[in-house]
């Protein structure tokens, strides 16, 4: 398996969206390239260890190879003997994916609120592309194919967003 | 310096005031100069788009130049990258310029320093102020979200009927007089409603037994489609509070609900900042149509910065100054001028204008300013926000970001008391009340709970907020329990905003700061603002009370959130901006934070004597007869509306007025 199919796998595990939602065939945006490259780059900078994210692909292949379902795979790669650094850069993907954006964790375990995110939009797709808008039965804020009147109306089932 | 003595009109500023003045003088044929501080509209909106797509902070100034955010690598003092206004020829206030307003190289307002020793609930403090507006062509209603209300009589009536605030000059009279001019206003904007329903609300206030149309009345458009949301509070039918009643009322709104010579409203649910589709009015609108008259010319990146008085005291001439890059050194000046003057520059812009022409024998403290009312009487709709989840989903984030208010509570016995307000019912989920959907979504990836949807939190009530109380505290989700825990977060956000009425205090004040200048060396905008009355902070205990009710009524859980105690004293960078305290006569202290609604009010009013206005009810300077004002300056009191319907109409009645005085 390529590396882009391995993530866009990985990816679909970890957001719980299908792989042709997350990379139609006809992918225009091809959002997919940019998320790989920022995550790649990010996590390496950021933990110094410029394998980890390669660790977590081939977790995934091998989990995948091996015949395990979605909710296994990702059962093993979050709530396995990973390490919390392997956690958190699949955390920070899903993140991404959602938003488009790159977050900044400030984690103070213990506080009432447990610390606070920030983040950092990659460009003008990426927050078009979150996932949020999607997982909200919606639209981007200020990108919509609907037609007028539709927010009367109940919006089409979970699924048909989620493509699961 | 250009020979402008061609023109009839000159006016400063573009946005719906200027603009409705230069179309309706236009039509007259008379010739019409208008200086627009801004830069030109862009033959289309696809760049302003770009710019709000890429902003990090999705605020209404986001899509607009010059640009709100990232124009500075961010540092920890600075992590939005905020500009420095001192580099900027036309810089104007943001609402990210809140939180750091004790920052004078990212706050364009001066503020005074806070005062010493007072506690949570003083009545002395000093906060931000919450609203902003554009210096642009076509000015600020780029990014309004289109509400397009009618004030009430008794809006006009406040000190006759309640002992607080003022009348507007003639009361009644001038409401009367005004009513022709909503209508006109009404169409130029091509407002949808639903005539039916605004009805029923006149009938409460008694505005006219009948309502106030007349029968061969309808709006432009019918009304917006309701939301999934609107229809849960829609089944509201036998509530009152404090006697009286409490109901849904669709909101007439500057959007197309048919295709027209815009587009009809496709729900991009972005109304503010920016609708990509101009579904929605703004006054680019009118300036088209005004420069289509052949009478009107529009000169962008013309700065005004003095008016020139003649030894009668009329008005001679107003000096600008041009630029050519929004940071770079003023490329000219000159002064424009002609027979009348229209200063339509918004309720901060015109009377920092009025008190920098400071130059002319006898106005020392400036144009128009013998009264002292100049800049005066600053007033906002200060906003309680409560937000909730309701039991089943309603939907949000699709449609526009409001589509009914609860109107009838804007008047009553109450009002000797405390504030009136309007409820405007928010369709954006919890984007503005807690940052949504980044916050729910970082709670539920990383194990956070800034939502309190995702920990230990209790609300008010006392009740448990997990939003799954079969997950652990700080659970880190993903896969399809993430997938369903966030629709089922998202698709329930419910939002109520107060606009609470603000009562007029001649310190809140807009004056000239004596340290701070721009890019081109004219002084920033000082700017006092206090809530100094328990009449508004009253009104905050009976929004926060009212929204407890509301949301038990239809089953929703509340989540609005104590924003804890205001910190007046400290490091400068840690003063409270909004946040302030009220006991209430139970004894009980509660804490607030105010928002603001975009309402700019008040700073050049209008009355029925000279010593204590800027204004007659003509909107014409007491001090010198060729010189008016328009906009929402003009407003005595800010009343229980959004004011942008009457600003329309104020400013075709004076267009009627200026005419009046060329023709005779
Ligand atoms: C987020 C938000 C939402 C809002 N929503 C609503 C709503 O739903 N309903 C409602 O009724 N109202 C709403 N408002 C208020 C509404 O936008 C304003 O009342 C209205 O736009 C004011 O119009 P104006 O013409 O008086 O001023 P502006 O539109 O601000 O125009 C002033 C013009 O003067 C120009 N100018 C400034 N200084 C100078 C100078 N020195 N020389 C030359 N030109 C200058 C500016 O560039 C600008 O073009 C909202 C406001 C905000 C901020
Ligand atoms: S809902 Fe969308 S299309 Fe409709 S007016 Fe608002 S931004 Fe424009």
């Amino acid at each position: 398996m390529d590396i882009m199919s391995t993530f866009v796998g990985l990816s679909s595990v970890l957001t719980g969206f299908a792989q042709d939602i997350l990379a139609p065939r006809l992918d225009t945006t091809n959002i997919k390239n940019l998320y790989l490259q920022s995550w790649t780059e990010n996590i390496a900078q950021e933990t110094g260890d410029a394998n980890l994210v390669n660790t977590i692909l081939q977790q995934y292949a091998e989990l995948q190879a091996a015949g395990k379902s979605d909710e296994e795979i990702g059962e093993q790669l979050m709530n396995g003997n990973n390490s919390s650094a392997f956690v958190l850069a699949c955390q920070k993907l899903i993140f991404l994916w959602y938003m488009g954006a790159w977050p900044d964790v400030n984690a103070q375990p213990g506080t009432e609120t447990g610390g606070v995110t920030t983040s950092s939009l990659l460009s003008a797709e990426s927050y078009t592309s979150g996932l949020v808008w999607q997982v909200m039965q919606a639209h981007p804020m200020g990108d919509s194919n609907y037609r007028y009147g539709y927010w009367a109306e109940q919006p089409p089932a979970l699924s048909d967003y989620t493509g699961n | 310096m250009t020979n402008t003595s061609k023109y009839d009109v000159v006016i400063v500023g573009s946005g719906i005031s200027g603009a409705i003045v230069a179309y309706q003088l236009g039509l007259a044929g008379k010739k019409v100069l208008i200086l627009e501080s801004g830069p030109t509209v862009p033959a289309d909106r696809s760049g302003y788009m770009e710019t709000f797509y890429k902003a990090n902070a999705k605020t209404p100034e986001s899509p607009y130049p010059p640009a709100t955010q990232g124009a500075v690598p961010s540092s920890a003092n600075n992590p939005l990258g905020l500009p420095n206004p001192a580099g900027e020829n036309i810089p104007r206030y943001t609402v990210l310029q809140v939180g750091a307003w004790q920052k004078k190289d990212q706050c364009y307002f001066d503020y005074p320093s806070q005062v010493e020793g007072i506690d949570g609930t003083s009545l002395n403090a000093n906060f931000a102020f919450a609203s902003s507006y554009e210096r642009l062509g076509g000015g600020t209603t780029w990014h309004w979200l289109g509400t397009c209300l009618r004030l009430f009589p008794e809006d006009f009536k406040m000190k006759t009927l309640y002992g607080q605030g003022e009348d507007w000059p003639g009361g009644d009279a001038f409401y009367q007089s005004l009513v022709p001019f909503y209508e006109t206003a009404a169409k130029e904007i091509g407002v949808s409603g639903d005539k039916a329903a605004m009805e029923k609300l006149y009938r409460q206030f008694y505005v006219n037994p009948e309502g106030i149309y007349g029968s061969d009345y309808n709006f432009p458009m019918p009304g917006i489609d309701q939301t999934l949301q609107d229809e849960l509070y829609a089944g509201i039918t036998d509530m009152t509070y404090e006697g009286n009643p409490v109901y849904v009322t669709p909101t007439p709104q500057g959007r197309n609900s048919r295709p027209d010579e815009r587009r009809q409203c496709a729900g991009n649910t972005n109304c503010i900042p920016i609708c990509p589709i101009q579904a929605k009015y703004d006054a680019t609108v009118t300036l088209a149509r005004a420069e289509q008259t052949d009478n009107v010319e529009i000169r962008y990146q013309h700065v005004a910065c003095n008016i020139r008085l003649d030894d009668k005291q009329q008005v001679c001439g107003i000096d600008y100054l041009t630029y050519d890059q929004p940071n770079g050194i003023a490329t000219g000046s000159g002064t424009a001028v002609a027979e009348r003057y229209v200063l339509a520059a918004h309720a901060i812009e015109t009377p920092k204008l009025l008190l920098m022409s400071n130059k002319n024998p006898g106005f020392e403290n400036g144009v128009a300013n013998s009264s002292d009312q100049v800049g005066r009487n600053l007033m906002d709709h200060v906003m309680y926000l409560g937000w909730g989840l309701a039991k089943d989903p309603i939907f949000p984030y699709r449609g526009p970001l409001s589509t009914s208010g609860i109107e009838s509570l804007r008047d009553g016995a109450f009002r000797k008391d405390r504030s009136a307000y309007r409820i405007e019912i928010g369709n954006e989920g919890w984007q503005w009340a807690a940052d949504d959907p980044g916050t729910t979504l970082a709670d539920f990836v990383f194990g956070q709970n800034n939502s309190q949807l995702n920990g230990n939190s209790k609300n008010q009530q006392g009740e448990e907020l997990r939003f799954n109380p079969q997950l652990p505290a700080f659970s880190k989700l993903f896969g399809k329990q993430l997938v369903n825990t966030l629709n089922g977060v998202y698709t329930r956000q419910l939002r109520l905003g107060y606009l609470i009425e603000q009562l007029p205090d001649p310190e809140n004040r807009v004056q000239l700061s004596t340290t701070l200048k721009d890019n081109l060396g004219l002084p920033r905008p000082h700017v006092t603002y206090r809530l100094a009355s328990d009449y508004e902070r009253k009104a905050f205990v009976s929004a926060k009370e009212l929204t407890t009710e509301l949301f038990a009524k239809v089953g929703a859980t509340e989540y609005t959130k104590d924003p804890g105690a205001p910190v007046f004293s400290g490091k400068p960078e840690e003063l409270t901006a909004t946040n302030f305290q009220y006991k209430d006569d139970k004894g009980v202290t509660h804490n607030f934070r105010f928002y603001g609604a975009g309402h700019i009010v008040g700073t050049y009013r209008m009355g029925d004597n000279k010593a204590t206005s800027v204004l007659n009810s003509r909107q014409q300077s007491w001090d010198h007869d060729n010189l008016y004002m328009v906009g929402s300056g003009v407003f005595p009191t800010i009343a229980t509306g959004n004011p942008t319907l009457t600003i329309a109409a104020l400013a075709f009645q004076a267009a009627g007025h200026i005419l009046e005085d060329l023709n005779s």
